[in-house]
């Protein structure tokens, strides 16, 4: 048994060495993370604000100015430019100066003045559809709003009493992410990402260079025994996967703000679980693929872009069609992206969870079963 | 799965004594098929211990297959092995600390440095401190690395890649040695000084089984045996082979002679 420690032990020495003596490999395990993080936290937000916006104001009225003044105002436009027709707006969208557009024609302040309904354009830039759907709803909410005012004040003018008037007005609240940042949605599910990443491309590519280099037959050879090459294989990564998760943990928490409601002892054992997954699919994939380069491509298609799109990270699952849904159910990302951001931003707990606990254990047992079958056969 | 063959079931369960106990290796009648097609036809040899046993054949002919089953990475359809007295298919862990092995890939770790290569070998073979500072300088004199182990194994140029090979083959002092191919890609001065190395193996009595396609390598050898396309075809010395050719004839004209004579009567 202690000789079977030591064997193990030696190959654990052995893949750090390689590990340090591989820069590139370094800054998959340790900076890419960081990077990550920062990129998700930072660079990339869903938070659209300050839509860039052109005025046209073509009457020119106190009216017009005054309606016109509400854009620049706010802090969901910004006003990047005014122009007299409605070519310059175009023009601003195809050189991407602008998202937005406001036309104010002549006669504006007219219409208002006699009571009529005021008329104006909107132009959105609907090439990109998130950022469209964004200023669709800011411009409708700021035009509701605007003509509200200019109804109050025209019943005002005409003598009747405003403050005797009816109307409805919705409380909203928003639970577990009050101010709707995207940091917060996306940090806990970016933690899957990375640990998927680390894993499963780690110990797949890492055994099959073993393989191309001739050192696997060799061990195959020597007294070291089969299970004893993987689980030294595999602990290093499994030690690094937990590295980053607690260095992620640390970082939403006191660089991000990210509410970590929940118990850490959920978080771990879901990680450890989803961790196996991962692992599981290594394995798998070095089984089978004949060379580093397959390797390398299967993980991306097996971990990476499943992780990454197929998981609720980003796309909500709720949002994407009836049948990439099913697909997704059969990678194990989705089930702990639930468990992150369970955990993470509602306090959930194994009440709560177990649908997916259970899941992540079908899954991992099943994909270590697949290695160890896919191994032994190799070897016959 | 196929089903098994019986011979294969008895070796599984290591009932069977091996016919020459003293032998280094003992095979009989060993199969090894990949669906339809045969690599290793039923295969009888005997290796004594102490020799240099030359195991020819051109490529593909089942001499790594044969290595293979020998060394218990692939388990064989029919048959059995013995080395160094134990049935490998049933006992391969107690086969496999005893014995090298060396393929021409060389199987070094080309990130590490001499020194944590030989000290990756040295602790899966379970070596005492003692006698891995003892193996480990013995080696780096006879691979002619010494003053150099620091230095990452990728620099080396290939003669000594081999020789660093050939010496953690050997670091845990094995009793029989299986070198595939060793020197294919290595230049004539590198091989002769390779071959000079195998030669102070044998004489601390190591027995070496090398399997070559260099006709002038298989001229060192104590006995030689020519497989093609997964049957032996001639066993003996080399003088012996060429005695039975005819006067003058070299091993070279033997092999080619008997492949063509082999390829004729199926």
């Amino acid at each position: 048994m202690s000789g079977s420690l030591d064997r193990i032990g030696a190959v654990v020495v052995k893949e750090f060495r390689h590990l340090f003596r591989d820069p590139r490999a370094i800054g998959i395990v340790l900076l890419m993370p960081v990077f990550q993080l920062l990129v998700f936290a930072y660079a990339i937000s869903f938070d659209v604000t300050h839509l860039p916006t052109i005025l046209v104001d073509n009457d020119h009225t106190p009216a017009s100015r005054e309606y016109l003044r509400q854009y620049s105002g706010s802090t969901l436009f910004e006003v990047v430019g005014y122009s007299d027709t409605q070519a310059g707006v175009i023009d601003a969208f195809q050189a991407n100066r602008a998202q937005v557009g406001v036309i104010v024609p002549a006669g504006f302040g007219r219409q208002l003045a006699s009571g009529a309904e005021g008329e104006v354009a909107v132009l959105i830039d609907g090439s990109e559809p998130t950022s469209a759907k964004v200023a669709q709803a800011y411009t409708t909410g700021l035009n509701l709003a605007a003509g509200q005012e200019v109804a109050l004040a025209w019943a005002d003018r005409q003598g009747a009493s405003v403050s005797g008037l009816g109307g409805l007005e919705p409380r909203l609240r928003t639970w577990y992410n009050p101010e709707r940042r995207s940091a917060i949605f996306l940090i806990p599910g970016l933690m899957v990402v990375i640990i998927a990443i680390v894993t499963v491309q780690q110990t797949a590519v890492s055994l099959v260079r073993e393989r191309d280099l001739g050192t696997a037959e060799q061990l195959a050879v020597s007294p070291l025994r089969r299970i004893e090459l993987m689980l030294g294989k595999l602990l290093p990564w499994t030690g690094l996967a937990f590295v980053d998760v607690a260095a992620i943990v640390v970082l939403a928490v006191w660089l991000f703000g990210v509410p970590l409601r929940g118990d850490l002892a959920v978080l771990g054992a879901g990680a450890a679980l989803f961790v196996f997954c991962c692992l599981g699919m290594g394995l798998v994939i070095s089984a089978v693929a004949p060379s580093m380069e397959v390797a390398n491509i299967a993980s991306l298609l097996l971990a990476f872009l499943p992780t990454f799109l197929l998981s609720g990270f980003v796309f909500p699952l709720d949002q994407i069609p009836a049948v990439l849904q099913w697909i997704s159910a059969l990678f194990p990302a989705r089930y702990m992206v639930a468990i992150s951001r369970g955990v993470f931003l509602k306090g959930s707990g194994w009440d709560e969870l177990w649908p997916q606990f259970a899941a992540l254990a079908a899954y991992a047992a099943l994909a270590l079963a697949a290695a160890s079958v896919l191994y032994s056969r190799r070897s016959r | 799965m196929a089903r098994r063959h019986p011979a294969e079931s008895r070796g599984r369960h290591g009932r069977a004594e091996s016919p020459v106990p003293d032998a280094a290796v003992c095979v009989r009648g060993l199969v090894k098929t990949f669906g339809d097609f045969t690599a290793v036809g039923g295969i009888d040899v005997d290796v004594p211990r102490g020799q240099v046993f030359g195991f020819l054949g051109p490529n593909g002919s089942g001499k790594t297959t044969t290595i293979r089953m020998l060394t218990g990475s692939v388990a064989p359809t029919a048959g059995h092995a013995w080395v160094l007295g134990e049935e490998v298919t049933a006992h391969p862990e107690r086969v496999r600390s005893r014995i090298g092995y060396m393929s021409q890939k060389f199987s070094l770790f080309e990130d590490l440095t001499v020194a944590e290569n030989l000290r990756f070998y040295a602790s899966i073979h379970g070596l005492e401190r003692e006698v891995f500072e003892q193996r480990r300088a013995w080696i780096l004199r006879m691979a002619g690395l010494e003053g150099r182990e620091d230095e990452l194994t990728r620099n080396l140029s290939v003669g000594w890649r081999q020789r660093l090979a050939l010496g953690t083959a050997t670091i845990h002092s094995p009793e029989l040695l299986f070198l595939d191919e060793p020197t294919s890609g290595v230049d004539p001065v590198a091989r002769r000084r390779f071959w000079d190395l195998l030669y102070e193996l044998a004489e601390q009595g190591i027995t070496l089984f090398v399997t070559t396609h260099y006709m002038d390598e298989a001229t060192h050898c104590n006995r030689l045996a020519f497989i093609n396309a997964g049957t032996l075809i001639a066993l003996g010395t080399p003088t012996e082979l060429r005695d039975s050719f005819g006067p003058g004839a070299t091993l070279e004209d033997v092999f080619v002679g008997l492949e063509e004579q082999s390829r004729r009567e199926p």
